[in-house]
This record gives structure tokens, C-alpha cells and sequence, in this order.
């Protein structure tokens, strides 16, 4: 079969400049122009191969600055390699930043003229799908307002919305489902699928490892413009996960057991893990460690950063005895905005109910890398909190709650004719 | 070292059809923009250049006279040429820059932006023909069958811009003050050009220099053939189509360039 994508031996390089390069006419004359030579070239991609059949999702996973976007705008045409070859059959779809070509002065329908001629319709094509375009982004009572009135999760809608009416025969996605609301993204999906089911070419980029697992046929792991691993996604993003892991294994120093401030005892690599470039001092539950099912509770992190370290992500999971997570969430996912982290200082996650049912908790508590390369410190199963409930209940959630119980009248009525 | 596009794909990008379509949403969209965003909207297009009129009738009338007949339709038609040109340059100028997202596209045909530009210029040159008209019939100035030479005369101020637009716009890349250094020149140069004053006012032993500039040659020939009901000079717009020749593709090639590096360099 003819392959849709064929990438070979795809190398691209971007030359550094001088910190100093005159960026105007003035400066440039001052400084002679002496600075407009590039001291060095970087290979944002090196010697990359792939092909991808129509009717394939290819998945591009690997950290941040690993080459991925660089690789996704060469493929639809923006910007020339600098070694090898890309061949690319039929017209290209893009969903790389969704919505940032639309005016917000113009209405909805104005801006998906231009936007869906730009994205490579003509004129009687738009005007042919108009109306689906409209429907399936959910908008006909607002597409004669202006866009600036539109909310993001709107903007979005309808930039993708105009991305797959064009009916590409490759689509470029890079890092989306944060489209809208779930049942949006569910929807999004669903039309990914049918045109992939139509033959269309996919190529999608993510830094989950899940999300590559469950869409794609193929993966490709991508580490400093050079190719990991590309083949079976559940064989790559497997292996993807497990660098991470040794990652931080490898860079977990040897050191004798210590105990934290309230007297938890803490074992390298068995219940400890990290580079401890930052170290979590002490993890206190607040107000305390057993409390009734419904109450609040605070989880104080003290840590101590000796060197200055940037953006790092602080994690907290709740788990049962078991294993079953009931509670993981990151400052990286809830956009809590975090800077450069120095010295010692201390976090709160305060929950204002924790409405677990009764039992023994774990609360794991870790900082990990700016892009999750590996784990500063992290201490699993650590931490026990115990939640007392006045009744027994097999699953996880005790939301409040309680029984109405009415008697039905039509049963009343029935026992009065008899 | 290429980057190859088989199919419909590409040859459905370079169709006319495809191009016309797209160029016309364009100007549409820049159009919309320019009227949405104020009150009078199109009307600006118009009072804008009354107002120039207004007061250099008043200075060249009145405070100190220069003698030009039909001085209200003599200054009019060199406004619309001059301000044709100046708006159009200084926001192609800025294009690519300022159309990140369209360069993104995949296989966004980037060359179209400065077009796209100086058409929405020469649409709002066309709106305020009539009005260019009424003076012309005012001033009780006979229209010949020479200002048919119209299209050409517009077709080639038309490419002579769009080709410095190349140039400017892939300048305006590297050093980000190209566009504030236009506006100054560019105000410069509207008192080197023959908009308000005769042209014989100039000396000959300066004419030499002051010949080299083509916006000279472009707007006298608007009132040779709308005024003075003459055929143009037709050597200077041979000399200036020739020089747009050897400008345009340069430009484009240059503009191209330019504008791949631009989103490279993200």
C-alpha cells in the first residue's frame, strides 16, 4: 500500500545565535554586524524514519523540547528539512493551536470562512458544509456574534470543528483533548475515528504515555531529536514509563534511613525515591491523621531545597490499602503556578471534604521534574490516614447523603378498592 | 533535502480558483476589520484624504498660493495614488510578523499576504474614484477616452508595491524596526513627490535625483491621463515596469525565505 506520511532519514538543524545579535537596523549598524554569524547549530531532529498507511494514528511521545513539534510542522510543510526526505499524499488537516487564527472583532460565521478557505476549502466547498461545520461544534445560536464573546472551550470547539470538515487525508494533532468540556472531547474522538476509518492519515503528539497506549497503532518515542523506539504503542509507551522509573532510580542517592519530622521512617528505594535535589522534610495531616468520613483535611508538605530548582510539580495520591487510587493530583494539571523553588518552605492541599468511606489510606506525596523526566522525592505508602465513617459502605465514595423513603400512594388506592 | 507533496493536494493549493478564493476571503476579512472597528467604518477611506485636501488647500490656496489650476482635483488624484501607496507598504511591511498563525498553516501559500494587502488598498483607491470624479467634473475638466489607461496605470503601481512589500516584509524579520524606519521615510518621501506642488517648480539641476524616485513618475501620469486627458509616459512606465520585473521575484524569493525562518524561530 501507498503510505500516506513517509519520512526518511530526516534530519533538521537550528543555528544558535549570538546573545548579542542586533535585532534592529540601529543596533545592527553599531555592532557592524560583526553578530549576525550563528555560533552553532543544534539537530532539533536527527536521522528520523517513519512511514504511516492511511487509516494509521501514528503516536509521538517523549518530553518536552524532544523534537515533536519541530517534527509535526516539517510534515505539514512548514519549514525544510535539512537532510532527507518527506513525502506527504493529499491534503493536510492541522489541529496545532486551535482557534489562534480566528478575529475576535468577526463573528463566528465570518471567521470560519476565512478559516476554513485558509485551512484549504473553496468557497463553494465552505459553503457547502457550512451548516454541519455550525452543528457539529454546537453553535447556531451564537455564530453571528462576535468570536471575543465566545468562551476558549467555544473558540476551540469551532476551530476543530472547521479542522475536520475539511475532510484531510492527513491530520496533525498536536497535544489536544483539552478541547471543551468531556463530552466534547468524546465527540472529537469519535470523528478522529471515522476519519481514520476513511482512510485518513493520523498523527498525533502527547507526553501521556496512556494516551498514546489507547489511541494509536503505532508509537514513536522521541528523545533529543533522535528516535528511542518506534513500533507496538503498548511495547513503547511501556518502555517510555520504565525510563522514567530507572530514571529516577539511578539518580536516587545511597543514604541510611531517616525519619521524618513526626517520626516516619523513610528507606531509600524501598519507600523513598528520588535524586533528593529537593527533599520533602516532613508531610503532616492535618488536623489529624484519623478523622471521621466528611471532615476536611490538610496536607502540609515541608521541603528543603538547597539549590534553586525550576517549576518543579507537586504530586499528592490517596490510595487504599490495596492499591486502588482514589485521590492523584499534580500543581502541573490544576495550573497552580509554581516558579523557581529555593530553600525550605512548605505546601497545603487543603481539602474541604474528604468524603472517603471508612478504612486505612495511603497519602503518597512526591516532587517530580518540570516535564516528569524523574521524581526529586517521593515517598510511597508512607503516610497512613485513617477515615471512621458510622456505617459500612463496599465501595469508595461517602458523599453526604441520606434515604427518602415515601410510601406510593397508588398502592394505598389499590388496597382501598379491595 | 525536500519536502515532497504528491496528489491533488498540492496542485488543489495552486489552482486559481483556489487562490482567487482565498485571496478574496482575505481582503473580505481585512475589509470587515478596518470597518467594524470604528464608527464611520468605509467612510474613512474617504474623509481621510478630504481632510489632507482640506488643509492643503488652505496653506497652497490661500496662506501661501502656488499657481495650479484645477489645484482640488490636482491634489486629490495624487493623495489616492500616495496614500494607496504608503498605507498599503507600511502594513505589508508588518505582514509577517503579524500573521504567525496563516504561516502555520500547512501549505499556506505565505506569498499571498503582501497581495492581499495592497488589494484591500486598491479597493478603498476604487471607493474613492467617484468622489476623484466629482472634482474632475467640477474643476469642468473634459474626461478623454486616455483614462482607459486607468487598469494599466494601477496594474503596475500595483506590482511595484506588492515587490517592495516582498523586500520590506522579509527585512522587517531580521531587524523589527524596518517598519518604524518606513513610516519616517515613507513621510519623507510624500514631500519628494509631486502631491501638492508642481512638478515644474523643480530646478532642473536636481531633477536627476529627484527623477529616481518611481512615485513621481507613477502619479504624474494618474493626471496626464485624468486631467490633462494625455496618453502616460510612456517611457518612465516601461523603465519602472522593467525595474519591477527584476524586483518582484527577488522579493518573493527573499520574502519566502524570510517568513519559513520566522516560524522556525519559534
Amino acid at each position: 500500500m501507498r503510505h500516506a506520511i513517509t519520512v526518511s532519514n530526516l534530519s533538521k538543524g537550528f543555528k544558535h545565535y549570538h546573545t548579542g545579535k542586533p535585532t534592529t537596523f540601529m543596533e545592527a549598524m553599531l555592532s557592524g554586524l560583526r553578530q549576525m554569524q550563528p555560533i552553532e547549530q543544534f539537530w532539533a531532529l536527527q536521522d528520523v524514519s517513519f512511514s504511516v498507511a492511511p487509516g494509521e494514528m501514528l503516536g509521538i511521545i517523549g518530553h518536552n523540547g524532544a523534537g515533536k513539534s519541530t517534527l509535526l510542522q516539517l510534515i505539514g510543510g512548514v519549514g525544510y528539512p535539512d537532510k532527507g526526505k518527506i513525502q506527504v499524499r493529499g491534503r493536510v488537516g492541522a489541529l496545532l493551536d486551535l482557534g489562534a487564527g480566528f478575529h475576535g472583532d468577526l463573528t463566528g460565521r465570518e471567521n470560519v470562512l476565512v478559516t476554513a478557505i485558509v485551512a484549504g476549502l473553496t468557497a463553494s466547498e465552505v459553503k457547502q458544509r457550512f451548516d454541519s461545520i455550525v452543528e457539529f461544534a454546537e453553535l447556531k445560536q451564537f455564530i453571528d456574534s462576535p468570536v471575543r464573546t465566545y468562551s476558549t472551550g467555544m473558540q476551540m470547539r469551532l476551530a476543530f470543528s472547521v479542522a475536520v470538515h475539511t475532510c484531510p487525508k492527513v491530520l496533525l494533532v498536536d497535544e489536544f483533548l483539552s478541547v471543551g468540556d468531556l463530552s466534547f472531547q468524546a465527540k472529537c474522538l469519535q470523528r478522529i475515528a471515522e476519519l481514520k476509518e476513511k482512510g485518513c492519515a493520523i498523527v498525533l503528539i502527547s507526553h501521556s504515555a496512556e494516551q498514546i497506549q489507547e489511541l494509536c497503532d503505532r508509537a514513536l518515542w522521541l528523545r533529543q531529536g533522535q528516535v528511542v523506539a518506534y513500533g507496538e504503542p503498548e511495547v513503547v509507551a511501556g518502555q517510555y514509563i520504565s525510563e522514567m522509573r530507572s530514571q529516577t532510580q539511578q539518580r536516587t542517592p545511597n543514604r541510611p534511613a531517616q525519619l521524618t519530622g513526626s517520626g516516619a521512617e523513610l528507606r531509600i528505594n524501598e519507600n523513598r525515591f528520588g535524586s533528593l535535589e529537593i527533599e520533602i522534610t516532613n508531610v503532616k495531616l492535618l488536623p489529624l491523621d484519623t478523622i471521621e468520613s466528611g471532615e476536611s483535611l490538610c496536607v502540609e508538605i515541608e521541603y528543603n531545597a538547597p539549590q534553586a530548582i525550576k517549576s518543579p510539580i507537586f504530586s499528592i495520591a490517596i490510595s487504599q490499602e490495596d492499591g486502588q487510587t482514589c485521590l492523584d493530583i499534580n500543581t502541573l494539571d490544576m495550573q497552580v503556578p509554581m516558579t523557581i523553588v529555593q530553600g525550605k518552605g512548605n505546601l497545603k492541599l487543603q481539602i474541604e471534604r474528604l468524603d472517603l468511606k471508612q478504612g486505612n489510606y495511603f497519602v503518597d506525596v512526591g516532587i517530580y521534574e518540570k516535564d516528569w523526566a524523574y521524581a526529586y522525592d517521593f515517598h510511597w505508602h508512607t503516610y497512613l490516614l485513617t477515615v471512621n465513617s458510622s456505617y459500612s459502605n463496599k465501595g469508595i465514595l461517602a458523599p453526604p447523603m441520606r434515604w427518602e423513603i415515601n410510601t406510593l400512594p397508588v398502592l394505598r388506592d389499590l388496597s382501598m378498592i379491595n | 533535502m525536500v519536502t515532497r507533496f504528491a496528489d491533488s493536494g498540492l496542485q488543489h493549493r495552486w489552482r486559481l480558483p483556489y487562490l482567487w478564493d482565498l485571496l478574496r476571503s482575505l481582503v473580505d476579512r481585512d475589509m470587515k476589520l478596518t470597518y467594524k472597528r470604528s464608527v464611520l467604518g468605509v467612510a474613512w477611506t474617504l474623509i481621510n484624504p478630504l481632510l489632507q485636501l482640506l488643509v492643503f488647500a488652505f496653506v497652497f490656496q490661500i496662506v501661501l498660493p502656488v499657481k495650479i489650476p484645477q489645484y482640488a482635483s490636482y491634489v486629490f488624484a495624487g493623495l489616492l495614488s500616495w496614500n494607496w501607496f504608503q498605507t498599503a507598504l507600511y502594513q505589508a511591511t508588518g505582514v509577517i510578523i503579524s500573521s504567525r498563525s496563516l504561516i502555520r498553516q500547512p501549505r499556506f501559500p505565505v506569498a499571498i499576504l503582501p497581495i492581499v494587502t495592497v488589494t484591500t488598498g486598491l479597493i478603498h483607491f476604487m471607493l474613492a474614484l467617484p468622489i476623484l470624479i466629482a472634482f474632475l467634473l467640477i474643476d469642468g475638466i473634459q474626461l478623454t477616452p486616455v483614462i482607459l489607461f486607468l487598469p494599466i496605470l494601477q496594474i503596475l503601481q500595483f506590482a511595484f508595491t506588492v515587490s517592495c512589500a516582498y523586500f520590506l516584509a522579509a527585512l522587517n524579520v531580521t531587524f523589527r524596526d524596518t517598519q518604524h524606519t518606513l513610516g519616517v521615510i515613507l513621510q519623507l518621501f510624500f514631500y519628494l513627490t509631486p502631491i501638492f506642488y508642481d512638478l515644474k517648480a523643480i530646478p532642473k539641476e536636481y531633477w536627476y535625483i529627484y527623477a529616481l524616485n518611481p512615485m513621481v513618475h507613477i502619479v504624474t501620469s494618474y493626471r496626464q491621463i485624468l486631467m490633462w486627458g494625455v496618453p502616460p509616459d510612456w517611457m518612465a512606465i516601461a523603465i519602472i515596469a522593467g525595474f519591477t520585473a527584476i524586483l518582484w521575484p527577488l522579493g518573493y524569493w527573499l520574502f519566502k525565505r524570510q517568513s519559513r525562518r520566522f516560524v522556525e524561530e519559534l
